[in-house]
This record gives C-alpha cells, structure tokens and sequence, in this order.
C-alpha cells in the first residue's frame, strides 16, 4: 500500500520474492479488505472467498521488542521502543495457524465459514466511510501534475479525526511529509508535527499505548 | 470513488467505482439489490446523490477543484457485506495491471505491507 511505486519497488526488489508482489496506489484494499496498519493479511480459498477477515500479520518476532532500552538512549528513542515492546506479539501462533489451513484448507479450525468472516470484519459507520472518502479525495489531488499538496493535506488530516485507528491513512499521509522522495529508508519516527501536528508515537499514546496498536488475530476456535 | 462531474457518471462508471451496478430493478450487487427507483436515470446515467443515500455512502465535496469523493457504503455496518473478495485492479511490481482473480484455484495469503 505505497501511493507512489517507487516507494514499494526497490523493497520489492531487494527481497526478490517468488510470489506476486502487487502494488496498491489508491489504498482500495484497505476499505475493500479492512487493512488499517501493516502488516495485516486476509486469508482467501481457492473458489475466491475469504476464509479470514483482516487481521494483525505478523510471522516472526520483531527483534526491536528485546532491544534493551537504556537509559542513555534519547527519551523519543526509549518512548518508540517502550510502546513496540508493548504491542501484543501473536506472530507464533499465527504463523502457525496459516501453515495449519495450507495444509488442511477448509477443514482448518482457521478457516471462518463466511457468515464468521462479515461478522468479523470491521464495523464501519458513516464517520469511517466518510474518511475513506476524505482519504480518496487527499490522494486524488496529491497525484495531480502539479501536486495539490495542501489540499490533499487538508482532506488528509480530515481522514484521520474522522478515523482514528486507521494507521495506513495517517502513516502513508506522514510519510509524504516526513521523508524526501526518492529517500532509501522513511523517518521512523514518523513525526508530522509541523504538518499534522502529531506524530506515531502522541497518536500511539494517545490511543492507548502498543497494547491497542493491532487488530490482534482471534485464533481461538469458533463454537456452534 | 472520485467522481469530476457528478450529473454525468454512467452506470458502468458507477459499477466499476463502487461495485455496485444499477439496473432497472435497483442498485445491486451480486444476489442483493437495494431498491432505488429513480436511481438510474433514463438516458443511462445515474443520480449519484440518490444512489449514495440509499447504499450509505457519504460524498464529499472539494469545491475549489471541482470534485466529489464517494466513500464505501456503511449500511451493513461492517466494513465486508460478502465473504466474495472484491478483485481490484492492482499493479505487479513490473506496473502492469493484476487482479487477485487471476490466482483463483490457489489458496492466496494477502499480506498488506508498505514502504512507511
């Protein structure tokens, strides 16, 4: 999910992976699939159907959640990794699940029949769909030749009061403002204070720390 | 959807930006269709802020450019109405156009990730 290709290219290059890497510009897949931060995946079978909802992705622990935070270290630096190390770690479990439905397919625990799957799925209410659309609008007018990049910044940060939990909105919208184009590796820090007034870690805080940062996978069995 | 002129989007156009296609008998999406008598005007285009109402779907306006944004319906209240996964157009990393129906047959693992 990168507006701008080149962004997703060269990492897609650098991994040199066997399976398709598609690129999404527009961030469709995030109102069509429920994807609100990364990595997040959906699960779909053969016929074409999903099998799971969108959920938190991750396959492996980040090694960031055992760095040892030293006192030393500047008080942003001690904030990040404070809150990293607070977001619930579910990679084993779920890595573990998606071998399980490759090997069973539908009759994986894991694999959701479909009335499951909707009820799953993110509520959405008039406040989310209204900031796909402010979203789609701030994305529209900073691909124009010229950009409109004040306008898209303004549609943008109406995306993100309308959609608080939204990550994607508001880390792709950051991105553009805190990391040149062109440039090999993003701000981690990702702060937008002097465009959005805020950055990753107030809104982490502010939503409640890393323990609410993820849609956590639900991988208990389904009763009934 | 981004919509340039709101009094000349077709029905194809409609169907294509929001996946659902009007017809005589309503707005519709594979088995369901939603009532919407006046939805679909006779000359082939469709009243936009009608069909909008009916589905749920909040439209913005940017005046200073002329444009409109149709967002996703919110009438099911849940972000998926069907467990049919939608197939948008997407790009390979080549940049030439891909659908996700393309690996029907296969079991797909979707995994959203970005650059940020």
């Amino acid at each position: 999910m990168d507006m701008r290709p080149a962004d997703a290219q060269h990492w897609i290059e650098r991994a040199a992976p066997t399976h398709p890497s598609l690129i999404d510009t527009s961030h469709q897949t995030g109102h069509l699939f429920g994807f609100i931060n990364i990595p997040m995946a959906i699960w779909i079978n053969e016929d074409g159907v999903i099998v799971r909802n969108a959920e938190s992705a991750s396959i492996e622990r980040s090694p960031l959640r055992d760095a040892e935070i030293s006192e030393s270290l500047p008080e942003p630096v001690k904030m990040l990794l404070t809150e990293v190390k607070n977001i619930p770690d579910h990679s084993e479990a779920y890595r573990a699940a998606i071998v399980d439905w490759a090997h069973r397919g539908s009759e994986s625990p894991y694999a959701l029949a479909p009335d499951e799957v909707i009820a799953r799925s993110r509520p959405r209410d008039q406040s989310t769909a209204e900031a796909t659309a402010c979203f789609e609008m701030g994305q529209h007018l900073a691909s124009q030749t010229p950009a409109n990049m004040d306008s898209a910044i303004t549609w943008w940060r109406r995306a993100h009061d309308l959609d608080r939990s939204n990550w994607t909105y508001k880390r792709q919208a950051w991105t553009l403002a805190t990391t040149p184009e062109g440039a090999e590796e993003n701000d981690l820090f990702q702060d937008a204070s002097e465009t959005y007034g805020t950055s990753w870690i107030r809104d982490v805080v502010a939503g409640g720390g890393g323990a609410n940062y993820v849609v956590g996978p639900d991988l208990d069995p389904v009763v009934g | 959807m981004i919509l340039t002129d709101i009094d000349r989007v077709t029905a194809a156009e409609f169907a294509a930006g929001t996946g659902w296609e009007p017809k005589p008998e309503g707005l519709c999406r594979g088995e369901i269709c939603v009532p919407a008598p006046t939805a679909l005007r006779p000359d082939g285009t469709v009243d936009v802020a009608v069909a909008a109402a009916r589905l749920g779907m909040p439209m913005v306006h940017d005046a200073t450019h002329g444009l409109h944004a149709l967002g996703p319906g919110s009438s099911s209240g849940h972000q998926l109405s069907t467990a049919v996964a939608a197939d948008p157009e997407l790009l390979d990393s080549d940049l030439n156009p891909f659908r996700l129906s393309r690996l029907h047959g296969r079991k797909v693992l979707l995994v959203a990730w970005s650059s940020y």
